[in-house]
């Protein structure tokens, strides 16, 4: 074993600010490129900072398997639409993670002191891959153990889910709701694809798909692309009064044996959080975090992910989600957003509905979707790669 | 971008179709190799025991992720409990199934590890978490050393 230096951890050579976000229409199919969605989301993210492209310094790409574009090497391929010619561009990939972890790779970036001003695109085009982009998770499985059983996401899912309701008690209805705030949530989102005023009975009687997962606990497959722009300090008091900090980030996988996980608890998000709350002196999650932006593929998921960070006990979110602490009104305002239950699911450009949201809330840009209690600090998460990565991002207000 | 437009067929837009031609052949590797073997063969089932930290890993593994030792094979009984389970309506190209399936998350007696499977000889609102279930292999002259060498795993009667 090696001695470590005391006080090295976490060394950085600057603060990053976050200064604009974008975020196109989340739709089922669309008919602009991915490099034509880059385009957008980067367009109104330079708008929104006051910057220009000329300005970018350095540019990270995030989008999930190459699989749904069909585009072999998609980061590539869609430099162009990103603003990436001729600078420094790398495409980062963990998944389901990337929405998360595209804006990790930005924020290391300027702490290294290599850019001053990066430039983060994430992008999805899933409605290419034909009969269905679930297809194309065929291919994340074990070759030999599991994918001769022919198991899609949906129903591993199922089993976690499953795993989640048995050990703590907890009943579908209470699950349910999740999908019915966020999708409410989502009526205020201008990108929205499944906004909706639904009830929990809509959810349980909604069609079987893998049970326990019924139609309307799933958030869609969807198109879409967004941008944030991460920036030195002195950069961002150039451009604005309010700037938005990074002051955690953290990322984690659990074993790529998924079978031999306990499926009931996100460990990976605990582990994640553990190393962003470290990094942002956030000792007690529930009661420092103001307000949160956590992975919501599925209803049940942001319960999950809501306890992997620390955000309630295990088991106790469905609860919270029960007395309304989770409403946009109320005193943890969780997915205030519409989620990816509501406003839809591009993978990796789900980053527009995680990072950027929380950056809109926190500057108080959010409009309609603005949280009615004061926030000075909030965390948002994603997960992915094989049920595994969880990516965490803490980011505040105050200096 | 128009915010009001649906599109339900892509192929109505100007396009182009594309596929990638490939395929691939997977090796099942050392450890695979020893556990379908005996699978195949035998019938019986393997896991694999860290010799230093002492995790049994189910499938069974040449090393330990926790630690990076060595480990070693044993023999299991295959038998193991129900943890999780789902009724799946659809196939994975979204196609739905005239007679639902039940996969199930099965913990393996005397391991660490877990497994993946179907389950079968029973219907669905008789499944309980927490069961016990043994495995129900094909008949040793059409088992082929893959994990579908496994029918699906009943309740112990």
């Amino acid at each position: 074993m090696v001695e470590r230096v005391r006080g090295i951890k976490f060394h950085k050579k600057q603060d990053v600010a976050i200064v604009g976000a974008g975020i196109t229409l989340f739709r089922r199919r669309l008919n602009e490129t991915g490099k034509e969605l880059s385009y957008y989301a980067v367009k109104q993210a330079l708008e929104e900072a006051g910057l220009d492209i000329s300005d970018i310094e350095m540019v990270v790409m995030g989008s999930a398997p190459d699989a749904f574009d069909g585009v072999h090497m998609k980061g590539e391929y869609l430099l162009d639409g990103s603003g990436g010619s001729n600078k420094p561009y790398m495409r980062f990939f963990v998944g389901g993670g990337t929405g998360v972890f595209a804006p990790i790779a930005g924020y290391w970036h300027v702490a290294s002191g290599l850019a001053d001003v990066c430039l983060v695109v994430t992008e999805e085009k899933m409605s290419s891959s034909h009969p269905h982009p679930q297809s194309a998770f065929k291919y994340i499985w074990d070759p030999i153990l599991d994918r001769p059983l022919n198991p899609n996401l949906i129903w591993i899912f199922a089993l976690e889910m499953r795993r989640y309701m048995h050990v703590h008690n907890i009943k579908h209805e209470d699950i349910a709701l999740v999908s019915v705030k966020n999708k409410a949530n989502a009526l205020d989102h201008p990108s929205a694809q499944l906004a909706a005023k639904i009830t929990v009975e809509d959810v349980l009687n909604s069609e079987p798909m893998s049970l326990p997962v019924r139609r309307l606990d799933v958030s869609p497959p969807s198109d879409g692309a967004s941008a944030l722009i991460m920036v030195a300090p002195h950069i961002a008091r150039q451009l604005t009064d309010e700037p938005v900090w990074v002051d955690g980030v953290g990322w984690a996988l659990d074993t790529t044996w998924w079978t031999n996980r306990d499926l009931y608890f996100p460990r990976y998000v605990a582990e994640a959080a553990k190393m962003a709350y470290k990094m942002a002196h956030v000792t007690d999650p529930r009661k420092e975090i103001d307000v949160a932006e956590p992975y919501d593929p599925f209803d049940y998921k942001e319960l999950h992910h809501m306890e992997g960070l620390g955000l309630a006990r295990k088991g106790e979110a469905p609860i919270l989600t029960r007395e309304g602490v989770t409403a946009r009104d109320g005193d943890l305002p969780v997915c205030p957003s519409g989620g990816l239950l509501g406003v839809g699911n591009p993978i990796a450009a789900t980053m527009g509905v995680k990072v950027a949201e929380l950056y809109w809330q926190l500057s108080y840009r959010a409009g309609k979707r603005q949280v009615a209690r004061e926030v000075t600090t909030g965390v948002t998460q994603a997960w992915g790669d094989l049920m595994q990565v969880g990516t965490v991002v803490v980011l505040s207000n105050k200096r | 971008m128009v915010f009001n437009e649906k599109i339900t067929n892509p192929a109505e837009l100007r396009h182009v179709q594309g596929r990638i031609e490939l395929y691939w052949i997977y090796t099942s590797g050392e450890a695979g190799d020893v556990f379908f073997k005996k699978l195949r063969d035998e019938g019986k089932f393997t896991a694999s025991k860290c010799r230093k930290c002492g995790h049994v890993f189910f499938p069974p593994r040449i090393y330990c992720e926790f630690d990076f030792s060595e480990t070693e094979y044993m023999e299991i009984s295959g038998e193991g409990c129900v943890l999780a389970f789902s009724v799946i309506s659809y196939d994975s190209d979204g196609n739905r199934l005239e007679k639902p399936e039940i996969y199930a998350l099965i913990g393996m007696d005397g391991t660490d590890g877990k497994i993946i499977h179907l389950l079968g000889e029973i219907e669905p609102e008789n499944i309980e978490t927490g069961m016990k279930v043994v495995p129900v292999l094909k008949p040793k002259d059409q088992r082929e050393g893959k994990i579908t060498d496994i029918l699906y795993f009943k309740p112990v009667s």
